[in-house]
């Protein structure tokens, strides 16, 4: 009877316990891997690193210094630059492959979106490596083009075309990846929203205007926020593409400054500051774009 | 016949998971369940492919006669240096030996000079006579504090190398020239629009603008630096702005120089202008030499070498670029085998031998300068023995003072040189800047910690 009863006991208490161990290792992964690391760089924010064994606490002296720091507001600059070119040229030219890509009138449209894809597949180090030779300044394909107008353009030895160049990059990279996310928005509209369109006049730009672009509203919001979240974390393919954000730093970016900070400089706590900064820029930066396109709305 | 208690029938998720699930035990038990060699087993970390392959090909020799050492070379190509970082503040996982580059090297020594990873090797150079068989100079990049950290793998000494044909059919004979003056005036012979389109289709000399690495070259061979040996800033001194403000003459009032294409000296772009000669000069430390053997073959027999130009007659006519040093970490359990490798790598004169003969790098050894490899005629420079001038300029190294703040410091220097040389801001304000800020981090630090 009694061990009857401690039987019992056992699996009643196995099924208490059961879906906790089956979640724990989620939990620990992420104890170890995310939340110890997140705590301790916050902690590591307030203080100063002083050589391998020492720190002292500093407070917010790291945050002062920051907000103070004219390299940090250039590769803030620099940072948004980017984003803002990215927003502005890439998501378009995505949103615009994929309703060419989605139009019945083109052919070969599996090997294209294929092709567009692609280049998201080739390592940031590589596309630098291979974009160093594209901006080659005496025999790089774009000057190929540009010398023809008598201009040999040093686009990774002038500040001021440094970040288009980046930019441009990005674009070849991520505009194909962006428009598979679109081509699956458009391939989720419904047909009669468009022969109702069509019913009651609508030419081809109104369609794309009242029908086709809210009813991509949450793809748009998404391949915003993620494409902003990626625009200001970049940093492979200018560390790379500039050899470390030169000339003066015209291609210095918030995390190559945080890399820079924490390993070329040792200043891990001034590091661990510029990664919450970031934290805290891009977590109000896509909070507000969501807010702004409506995706907290109840409908 | 044997039968595993589980079939992928019976695998409560299925086959996927199943094979999943073998495939990760046995690569935990392949992971887990090496051994190590047995004997002493010393691991080498290395940074440089050329190095890694010399030190393949001599490695093995010394484990054959020292049976029961094995030693474990790891090449992590650039990323080493983060590694070893990470591996130093955990205190863990640092190896025996490692190689360090110079411009890297600033930041192991933050801190108390007792927390530095590396073991100081004075008493043992001392102890063994070492110090008198190497060049002196060559130390400092590597020292700290009176601490040597470090033995240098290289001297780096620079030359100019130069388009014989090109300049020659300027009118110029360059091995008259003795000074930057003398340089100046047949620069400015040689760079010339040859088509008449109001286009400079060839520039004397070839500089970089976007780093330091062309300008300090320049100022440590008049003996300046950025850090004097007592670790003050001295980069806004009289010598480090006049020198600055000739390099900044070179291309914005002689307009003999051109800015390097690409983003250095080795970049693609960089070696095309080459082949257009589109540049005569370039300011190369043994190791380019190396480096444009192997990229731009093509170019054999068309490049000759002097010694840099002096800064006034009699002046010291090369400086340094680049470097290495090999160290043993604190981390390291037997440090006396890990010298016996260092010394074996480093200062053994058939290796050295090997060494320039792949690279053209010249060792710090004196005794290993007699051999005839130095003196035999270089086909890429048009038979010219270039180690012969490579060691005739080796004893005149100008010292590199080392400091923790180089990493900080050579970052703003690199915007200093570029706000100079595109008129931003003069040499005396950019320098000037550049040391009040370099100042500025360095006082906040002993603010924050006392002595530095």
């Amino acid at each position: 009877m009694r061990q009857k009863r401690t039987k019992n006991l056992f699996w009643n208490q196995q099924q208490k316990i059961a879906p906790y161990l089956f979640i724990a290792p989620f939990y620990l992964l992420f104890v170890i891997f995310m939340g110890y690391p997140l705590i301790s760089s916050l902690v590591m924010s307030l203080y100063e690193m002083r050589g391998f064994q020492s720190r002292i606490f500093v407070g917010i002296g790291n945050f002062t210094d920051l907000f103070r720091d004219p390299i940090f507001w250039k590769s803030l600059r620099n940072t948004a630059y980017f984003a803002v070119g990215t927003l502005t040229l890439q998501l378009p030219i995505a949103l615009l492959l994929a309703i060419l890509l989605n139009s019945k009138f083109v052919k070969g449209k599996n090997i294209l979106r294929l092709a567009f894809f692609a280049p998201v597949l080739v390592a940031g180090v590589f596309v630098a490596i291979i974009f160093n030779l594209v901006y080659d300044q005496r025999a790089g394909l774009v000057n190929q083009e540009f010398v023809l107008f008598g201009k040999e353009i040093g686009w990774l030895n002038e500040e001021q075309y440094v970040m288009p160049a980046v930019i441009l990059t990005g674009v070849w990279q991520w505009a194909g990846f962006n428009m598979i996310y679109f081509l699956a928005g458009l391939q989720g509209i419904r047909q009669e929203l468009y022969e109702a369109a069509a019913v009651d006049g609508a030419n081809w730009w109104q369609a794309f205007l009242h029908v086709t672009l809210p009813s991509l509203r949450p793809v748009i919001a998404f391949v915003f926020v993620v494409s902003m979240i990626g625009s200001l974390q970049l940093f492979d393919l200018p560390f790379i593409l500039t050899n470390g954000g030169e000339p003066a730093d015209a291609g210095s970016t918030i995390v190559m400054y945080l890399y820079k900070n924490g390993f070329q400089f040792m200043r891990l706590g001034y590091a661990a500051t510029i990664g919450w900064v970031l934290f805290f820029i891009i977590a109000v930066i896509s909070i507000v774009q969501l807010k702004l396109l409506g995706i907290f709305r109840d409908e | 016949m044997f039968r595993l208690p589980i079939d992928s029938e019976s695998f409560p998720l299925g086959k996927g998971p199943m094979v999943m699930l073998i495939l990760f035990l046995v690569s935990t038990l392949f992971i887990f369940g090496r051994s190590e060699k047995e004997g002493e087993n010393l691991e080498f970390w290395i940074f440089a492919n050329t190095h890694y392959e010399e030190y393949q090909a001599r490695v093995p020799i010394f484990e054959a006669q020292n049976p029961g050492v094995n030693v474990q070379l790891i090449n992590f190509g650039g990323t080493m240096h983060d590694k070893l970082l990470a591996a130093m503040l955990s205190n863990f996982g640092a190896p025996d030996l490692v190689e360090v580059e110079i411009t890297s090297i600033g930041r192991f020594l933050k801190g108390a000079i007792d927390e530095v990873g590396f073991v100081d090797l004075r008493p043992r150079l001392e102890s063994e006579g070492w110090m008198e068989k190497l060049v002196v100079s060559r130390f400092t990049p590597w020292s700290y504090r009176g601490r040597i950290f470090g033995i240098p793998h290289d001297l780096h000494p620079v030359v100019l190398l130069y388009r014989d044909d090109l300049f020659k059919a300027a009118g110029v004979e360059m091995t008259e020239i003795e000074t930057w003056d003398d340089f100046i005036a047949v620069g400015k012979k040689a760079t010339r629009d040859l088509d008449g389109d109001g286009e400079v289709d060839q520039y004397a000399i070839v500089l970089d603008r976007r780093t330091e690495s062309d300008y300090f070259s320049l100022l440590l061979q008049q003996g300046g630096g950025f850090f004097d040996e007592a670790g003050n800033v001295i980069i806004d001194s009289e010598l480090a702005i006049e020198t600055l403000e000739f390099f900044v003459s070179l291309f914005n009032e002689h307009k003999i120089a051109t800015p390097v294409y690409g983003t250095w000296h080795g970049d693609p772009s960089n070696f095309a202008a080459m082949q257009d000669g589109k540049i005569l000069s370039i300011l190369s430390p043994d190791w380019y030499v190396g480096i444009l053997k192997s990229q731009v073959p093509q170019m054999s027999g068309k490049w000759k070498a002097i010694a840099m130009p002096a800064w006034y007659p009699g002046g010291r006519r090369t400086t340094t670029r680049g470097g290495t040093m090999i160290g043993i970490t604190k981390q390291c359990e037997n440090p006396d085998l890990a010298w016996e490798v260092l010394k074996f790598t480093y200062f053994d004169r058939p290796g050295l031998v090997n060494r320039y003969e792949t690279t053209r790098i010249i060792p710090p050894l004196k005794s290993a300068w007699d051999a005839p490899i130095f003196k035999e005629p270089d086909v890429y420079l048009g038979g010219q023995p270039l180690g012969e001038l490579f060691i005739e300029l080796a004893p005149n190294m100008p010292p590199r003072y080392q400091n923790p703040y180089w990493s900080e410091g050579a970052d703003l220097l690199n915007d200093a040189i570029f706000a100079a040389v595109t008129e931003k801001q003069t040499p005396r304000e950019a320098l000037t800047d550049l040391a009040e800020k370099v100042r500025a981090l360095m006082a906040k630090d002993r603010g924050r910690w006392g002595d530095l």
